[in-house]
């Protein structure tokens, strides 16, 4: 352990070397009356005066319901390739399978580093790659969604298979249970609630992954915002903005309860 | 997350029946999720896996190596410079954007650092303070479920492209998720050496600095550092609206078809990912 003097000065330049990459890169704006651009104040004030008057005409509710139902489709069909990709790749990437073992090693690497490059690419640009492949169909959609979250769902699992309790699995062990059924009976009664409320949050970004998705023409909220924003129709925006909005609410609010109630054990 | 081992525990049935409730809803969403793709979007997942398809996907992927020209991107010295120019442009964008964030969220927790006297004098859960606690938790659901790819399109309006709307986007939309994990934080804290500070005859602000403050500054600087690198990843989508950075040039290069470029444009963009990786371990490893 370093003494606490030495660990000081370490911090008091850390924070000044943070410091000094704030200020070099606030220099790269040109701060000044040329930062809001021609039409900027009138648009700016054109999309506040819509926000706190959204277009309620029915067509427009009917058209955003449907992308909502297109949205939530996409999320949960991303979510549940996502769960299965993920729950393999952590098996392979933890301790589950055996750790001792060269060839073990080996397989824990490699779905880590699988694991990570899964994660390393934004959804979007996945699904960039997916439509310039296959073309416009919803498959690329969710695979788009299903491979990054996959992979961040796959890390989190592993990391959470890896930090059990070691007793519980000795005792099985020893009083010769298999490798599956060590998995189902000790693994994951321990270690379900952590699983499901990290797959709860990950459902709410699902949704705001899938409505970000929707801008590369897959049908969505994300779709139809950015047809009403080309076409510069800023109060009908807003009323899709204020479905996201409500939706993501309802989501965070059921995944809330659930993880209340899922401290009180299963 | 190390786990107990579970122990007998009375369960409330009403949670049991929620819980229930709620997997076979998620369970029953996923299968309409499924039908909807299959029947109602009518998607044929032998056109998709198609022979045409298969062709297109192997000749993207041959492109994305060599496109018939005589040297690749990726192999010449001003491109690359140019991408090195953008890598720096976007490891900008996204310290912008997290020093925006923190500042504004530290400034809007306030409020709510100070609720805790244990004794509840005079001034503390009137309801100009509920009214303004209620009012910024709204302010955070709005900029963190407004996805930043919205927000960027509706700065870049505003602004002029360049890197500042991206920032800003990315700002807000961090500023609303920071602003929920630190909330968290403060509620979930301990609360007897703020009882103690009290008890001593600390002010308001003498506790919120002196108490709150140094209890939850290591779990807020792990949290800003995990959004600074899911901000630098985020840059690249922002940049394809508009907002600079790798993004746009990777979004012209696509249109343009010239996917060699593509190719320097991502494996630029996985080396700023796996250096972010290499600085956010070493800054944990310099505070712990």
């Amino acid at each position: 352990m370093p003494s606490s003097r030495f660990n000081n000065s370490k911090r008091r330049w850390l924070f000044i070397g943070l410091l000094a990459i704030i200020f070099w890169s606030f220099q790269s704006i040109k701060w000044g009356k040329d930062l809001i651009h021609g039409g900027g104040y009138t648009t700016m004030l054109q999309i506040l005066s819509a926000m706190v008057h959204p277009n309620m005409s029915l067509s427009i509710l009917k058209l955003g319901l449907i992308s909502t139902i297109r949205t939530l489709v996409y999320a949960f069909s991303g979510l549940s390739v996502a769960m299965f990709l993920g729950f393999f790749l952590s098996l392979c990437a933890s301790k589950v399978l055996g750790h001792s073992s060269s060839f073990s090693k080996l397989r824990i690497t490699v779905s880590r580093r699988l694991l990570g490059f899964m994660r390393a690419i934004h959804e979007l640009v996945w699904a960039l790659l997916f439509v310039a492949s296959i073309g416009l169909s919803p498959i690329a959609g969710v695979m788009a969604l299903g491979i990054p979250y996959g992979g961040m769902l796959g890390r989190i699992w592993a990391d959470l298979f890896d930090n059990v309790d070691e007793g519980v699995i000795n005792a099985l062990n020893t009083s010769g249970a298999s490798k599956f059924q060590t998995l189902i009976y000790g693994y994951l009664p321990l270690i379900l609630p952590d699983m499901i409320s990290y797959t709860l949050y990950r459902l709410e970004c699902g949704v705001r992954s899938s409505t970000v998705m929707s801008f590369v023409g897959l049908g969505g909220l994300g779709y139809q915002i950015q047809l009403s924003l080309s076409d510069l129709e800023y109060t009908e925006v807003w009323t899709f903005l204020y479905m996201l909005v409500f939706l993501i609410f309802l989501i965070n609010f059921w995944s809330h309860q659930l993880r209340r109630r899922l401290q009180y054990g299963l | 997350m190390v786990c107990n081992t579970p122990t007998k525990k009375k369960i409330n049935p009403r949670n049991h029946h929620f819980l229930k409730g709620s997997f076979i809803l998620f369970l029953a969403f996923i299968l309409c999720s499924w039908y909807f793709i299959f029947y109602i979007d009518r998607v044929d997942l032998k056109d998709v896996f198609s022979q045409k398809n298969v062709a297109f996907t192997s000749q993207f992927l041959k492109r994305l190596i060599s496109n018939g020209e005589t040297r690749p991107a990726y192999l010449t010295v001003d491109k690359i410079k140019y991408t090195w120019m953008l890598m720096i442009n976007t490891f900008k964008m996204s310290i912008i954007a997290i020093t925006f964030a923190s500042v504004a969220m530290f400034l809007s927790l306030i409020p709510f650092m100070q609720g805790h006297m244990i004794r509840s004098t005079s001034g503390v859960n009137t309801l100009l303070t509920i009214t303004v606690k209620k009012i910024i938790q709204v302010t955070f659901l709005m900029s963190r479920a407004i996805p930043e790819l919205i927000w960027a399109m509706l700065l870049v309006f505003i602004l002029q492209p360049g890197i500042l709307p991206g920032a800003f986007a990315l700002a807000i939309h961090n500023y609303g998720i920071l602003g929920k994990l630190c909330l968290e934080v403060i509620e979930n804290m301990e609360k007897s050496p703020l009882q103690g500070l009290e008890q001593c005859g600390a002010q308001k602000n003498q506790i919120m600095i002196y108490g709150v403050i140094p209890i939850i500054l290591p779990k807020l600087i792990t949290y800003i550092v995990y959004r600074w690198e899911v901000i630098l990843r985020t840059t690249i989508v922002v940049g394809m609206v508009g907002a600079g950075g790798l993004g746009n040039e990777f979004k012209l290069r696509m249109s343009w078809f010239h996917y060699t470029d593509v190719t320097l444009i991502l494996m630029a963009y996985l080396l700023l990912v796996y250096l972010s990786d290499l600085i956010s371990k070493s800054l944990r490893k310099a505070f712990q």
